[in-house]
């Protein structure tokens, strides 16, 4: 149950799969990942394996569900949605995103 | 919150693992797909669209184990994995886990099982309400050694009434109660108790009320007495009546009310007794007519006392405050100047000692054996541990390759131990499991040894959360010493050169195999103490049993008769006796009849002060009441003069028959027939008699000056005395005759009680029998264990070297050399072994000398035989191995590397 150094990273992808559920309404793995890819204008090539992990943290927290659906193009699937206490959550974890790029936009700032 | 929703989820996911996976390779699969319709959807070819899709998705496998490792307990699915794999490990070498699981079980067992009898004697609180508030009261002297926690009525009566130090002080004694029912006269155990008994434990009835001073009352309350039954007794003599308040008891012939009951877990003040029926100390004189200790006053301390503090009374300030109330309370409670003034010069002074387990007698006779047996236990237990951490480790040293293998394909260190660990834990598990399935048995075995069959003591060694909460710490204590020493050394080491060196017995090896020798020599040294404490025992116990008894004690029975509560007194009741005793006499194989007021060995005593003009003053004699024909019963020889008779009556002159001591005592060696002797009350009595000495009162005591009244003579009220029958073969026909008798002859009396004397002898010695029963099986058990030891290193240490030996046999060494090189390892531990516990012995031996009779603590052939018979054992135990090393031939052990 360790968890490795890669905890900032994963934060992140946690906090980035939620704006996504948050704005695309329910998703499957796959949508997920290309969407983040999307919006990061491909400057953030993940390896898009590393999201199911990421959903089953989401998932075990309770901040989204899951359910077996099927896609635009007749696929079965696994669709991801935003539980109640991950909409909340949401704007917990903004803030706190918010304040440590803050903190380090002051570290990396050109000192005069 | 969210910790625990974590917590739950993977829980869950342990159960549906399957399940689970199969869902999750569904996910990745369409996951995959869909980037690949994507990527084909872009143009490119099938081959190149699933390329690139599953380069995107990073490794599927690790993926896989990723979201494995955040689904479940991998530590917990590990474990799992780990015990099955010990399982296994054990399964395949069962005669090893056999072995390991009976000698820990042993070890387990009989610490718990001891533990269990140490807890319900010295550790268990009294189960009422704040035990820890309650005091047991004692009385110091400064001639004495050991305190009495025997309190005279009087003395007991005023200390009652001061409550400075203690809310309330209670006086309770165990009595025997005669309880008529319906078909004839039951004997029930009971107590006796003062006022402010029940008060001061503080428990509530189940029904009615309990005792108050009120009924504590000369004659009892306005009623007369009334009594406070158990519920078990509530529910077997009264069918669990609800209406038993006001019910009537006729106890000694005389009737008492039933006032309350008490709930099933109250058992008193005594841990070790079961009270059934409790009765106002003023009850005394009635229970127990015709005697009277409540009238003999301050000449008799019958009464137990325990007292519960005073709120925010320390037990320092309630001592002061005793010491101080000591003299008051003396001047106050007895009328006799001069025996105060003895007390006083004697510094007679209370005491209070923490009393939250109540107070038995048993505590202070057991204490030190059990203690003693404790320590043997936990040899043998250390003893048990060095064996399998020993076992384990040549094991383990056999699997150094297969461990280094894995060591090389990046298995970590901790992992490796982990999982030896986990085969000394299921050692343990399964051992201690063992161990306490079998402890309650033992247990209770050894409290009936201790305690004897007897209705009215009780030992409860029930297992409760002390004795579980001991049993799990010696257990893991003993999975640590047992696992972590052979774990640690195995996965130590330069694992290259292990696998390098394969079974070879390298000369790196060889050097770190110092840790098993000595652990193998204090094996070795543990075992010689445990057989030199068993030798020592069982030395003095069988020199206790030869001891000349003075008569002879097979083929004697005694049929113990109470006389207290029928009719006849005097001479009518001599004539009772004595057709009682012709009666007797004319069953089948009955050789002869007499009767005796004390039986010797049987715990009773009587003496008293008797004096000559050679005598220098009074001199304690040990007394006996004894009808004619006793000595030729007891065979005990007569030197001179005559027997008494049944004409030898109390109109007749008084007369008495001396023990060879006591003619000696009180005649300085001249003759003694004839002469008179003075007694208490400057009564005379002429002696018609000289007859050996026997044992009187304790095996362990020798042979006292002993004098011998007749029963003719016996001017006390209605005496009851033990007929003593000497007949041959089986004695059960005789029982019954001798109650049809009895019925027929005074029914107003109950069934006599048979014993026998050999019966009070193994009571009288019963610490001295646990202890050398306990030891001996201990012994025999270590000695068995270290042979194991010895023999199972060893075979193991073979079978590694087996390679080795084939070369030596290939380049010329004879087998006979082969014996001798792998017997010699095994010699000088046992030697070396053998000497350090020949000392160690010497030293603790001197804990045992107070339980040792006619024995000295060194004695030189124990010692000797122990170290002999420890040598012999160690010898066959490493001979086996050594003669199947020199089997080896020289061929097959080189083809076999």
């Amino acid at each position: 149950m360790g968890e490795n150094k890669s905890d900032v990273l994963q934060g992140t992808l946690d906090l980035m799969v939620l704006k996504t559920l948050e704005s695309m309404g329910p998703l499957h793995g796959y949508g997920i990942a290309r969407r983040i890819e999307q919006v990061s204008d491909d400057a953030l090539t993940l390896n898009q394996g590393t999201i199911y992990p990421a959903l089953l943290r989401l998932e075990q927290r309770g901040w989204i569900k899951s359910e077996w659906g099927t896609s635009e193009s007749n696929r079965r699937a696994k669709f991801y949605s935003l539980s109640r206490i991950g909409r909340k959550q949401i704007e917990k974890e903004t803030e706190d995103w918010e304040r440590i790029a803050a903190t380090m936009a002051r570290f990396l700032a050109p000192s005069n | 919150m969210d910790l625990l929703r974590i917590l739950l989820s993977r829980c869950a996911a342990l159960f549906r693992r399957k399940e689970l996976d199969a869902e999750l390779d569904e996910e990745l699969q369409s996951h995959i797909d869909f980037a690949f319709e994507e990527n084909v959807a872009r143009g490119l070819s099938e081959e190149e669209a699933r390329r690139a899709a599953l380069v995107r998705f990073g490794g599927v496998t690790q993926t896989r184990e990723a979201y494995r490792v955040r689904r479940g307990m991998p530590f917990l699915e590990q474990m799992v994995r780990d015990v099955r794999f010990g399982l296994r490990q054990l399964r395949r070498s069962s005669g090893f886990a056999v072995t390991a699981i009976l000698t820990l079980a042993l070890g387990l067992g009989a610490n718990t099982a001891v533990f269990s009898l140490i807890n319900a004697l010295m550790l268990r609180p009294l189960p009422v309400p704040h035990a820890e508030e309650l005091a047991v009261l004692r009385i110091d002297r400064s001639d004495q050694k050991a305190p009495s926690y025997f309190f005279c009525g009087p003395v007991f009566r005023a200390l009652e009434k001061r409550h400075e130090a203690f809310q309330d002080s209670a006086a309770f004694a165990d009595f025997t109660l005669q309880v008529r029912s319906g078909s004839g006269i039951a004997v029930i155990p009971g107590a006796l108790v003062s006022g402010e008994f029940f008060h001061a434990l503080q428990t509530q009835p189940l029904l009615g009320r309990v005792l108050t001073p009120m009924d504590d009352q000369p004659g009892g309350g306005g009623t007369g007495f009334g009594v406070v039954i158990s519920e078990g007794f509530w529910r077997s003599w009264f069918n669990s009546a609800p209406d038993v308040v006001g019910r009537k008891l006729t106890i000694a012939n005389s009737p008492f009310t039933v006032v309350g009951v008490m709930p099933k877990r109250f058992i008193g003040a005594d841990a070790t007794e079961r009270p059934e029926i409790y009765a106002p100390l003023w009850a005394e004189p009635v229970i127990h007519a015709p005697f009277n200790m409540t009238a003999a006053g301050y000449r008799i301390s019958w009464l137990r006392v325990v007292a519960r503090r005073a709120p925010g009374v320390s037990l320092e300030q309630a001592n002061a405050a005793l010491r101080a109330a000591s003299n008051p309370i003396l001047d106050e409670s007895v009328p006799d100047a001069t025996w105060v003034k003895a007390q006083r010069s004697r510094h007679f002074q209370f005491a209070a000692e923490p009393g939250t387990e109540g107070y038995s007698d048993l505590r202070s006779a057991f204490k030190k054996p059990l203690i003693a047996v404790f320590s043997m236990c936990g040899a043998m237990l250390l003893l048990a541990c060095l064996n399998l951490a020993s076992l384990l480790m040549a094991r383990a040293a056999a699997r150094e390759r297969e461990l280094a293998t894995r060591l090389a394909m990046g298995a970590t260190r901790g992992r490796l131990i982990r999982q030896l660990m986990m085969e000394s834990l299921l050692i343990a598990v399964l051992g201690t499991a063992a161990g306490l399935a079998v402890a309650p048995l033992v247990s209770r075995s050894l409290a009936a040894l201790l305690v004897g069959r007897s209705r009215f003591t009780t030992l409860d060694t029930s297992l409760d959360l002390r004795v579980y909460l001991f049993a799990v710490l010696i257990a893991a204590l003993a999975t640590v010493l047992v696992g972590l020493i052979p774990a640690l050394r195995a996965t130590s080491g330069n694992l290259n050169e292990q696998i390098k060196n394969g079974s070879h017995a390298a000369s790196a090896q060889e050097r770190k195999r110092w840790l098993p020798r000595v652990l193998l020599g204090l094996e070795v040294a543990l075992a010689l103490m445990l057989v030199v404490g068993a030798g020592l025992l069982g030395t003095s116990l069988s020199r206790l049993y030869h001891t000349g008894l003075g008569f002879e004690p097979k083929g004697v029975i005694n049929l113990d008769l109470d006389m207290k509560h029928q009719p006849l007194d005097g001479e009518a009741l001599v004539r009772w006796y004595q057709a009682f005793g012709d009666a007797l006499g004319h069953q089948p194989r009955v050789k002869s009849v007499s009767f005796a007021s004390v039986i010797p060995l049987s715990g009773g005593w009587w003496d008293g002060d008797f004096h000559t003009p050679l005598s220098h003053g009074d001199r304690e004699i040990y007394m006996n009441a004894v009808a004619p024909a006793y000595f030729q019963t007891m065979r005990i020889p007569i030197a001179g003069g005559r027997d008494f008779q049944w004409s030898d009556t109390r109109t007749s002159s008084p007369k008495i028959i001396l023990s060879r001591s006591a003619a000696k005592t009180l005649f300085s060696g001249q003759n003694a027939i004839g002469q008179q002797v003075m007694g208490e009350e400057k009564k005379i009595y002429e002696v018609i008699g000289v007859v050996g000495d026997t044992q009187y009162a304790s095996i362990k005591e020798a042979a006292p000056a002993e004098a011998y009244l007749p029963i003719t003579q016996d001017d006390s009220k209605k005496p009851s005395y033990a007929a003593v029958v000497r007949m041959e073969g089986s004695a059960v026909p005789l029982a019954a005759a001798a109650r049809a008798l009895a019925a027929r002859m005074a029914p107003e009396i109950q069934p006599p009680v048979m014993t026998t004397i050999s019966d009070n002898l193994d009571a009288s010695i019963k610490s001295e029998r646990m202890m050398a029963l306990l030891a001996a099986f201990f012994a025999g058990c270590a000695l068995l264990v270290t042979a194991i030891g010895l023999y199972g290193t060893l075979a193991y240490a073979t079978a590694r070297r087996t390679s080795e030996i084939g070369i030596r046999m290939a380049l010329g060494a004879r087998r006979a050399q082969v014996v001798g090189m792998v017997f010699r390892e095994n010699a000088w531990i046992a030697v070396v072994g053998s000497l350090a516990g020949l000392g160690a012995a010497l030293l603790a031996s001197r804990m045992l000398a107070s339980f040792l009779y006619g024995t000295s603590a060194r004695d030189p052939w124990v010692m000797a035989a122990s170290v002999g018979a420890l040598a012999v054992i160690a010898s066959a135990a490493s001979l086996v191995p050594a003669v199947r090393a020199a089997r080896v031939e020289p061929m097959t052990a080189l083809r076999t590397e």
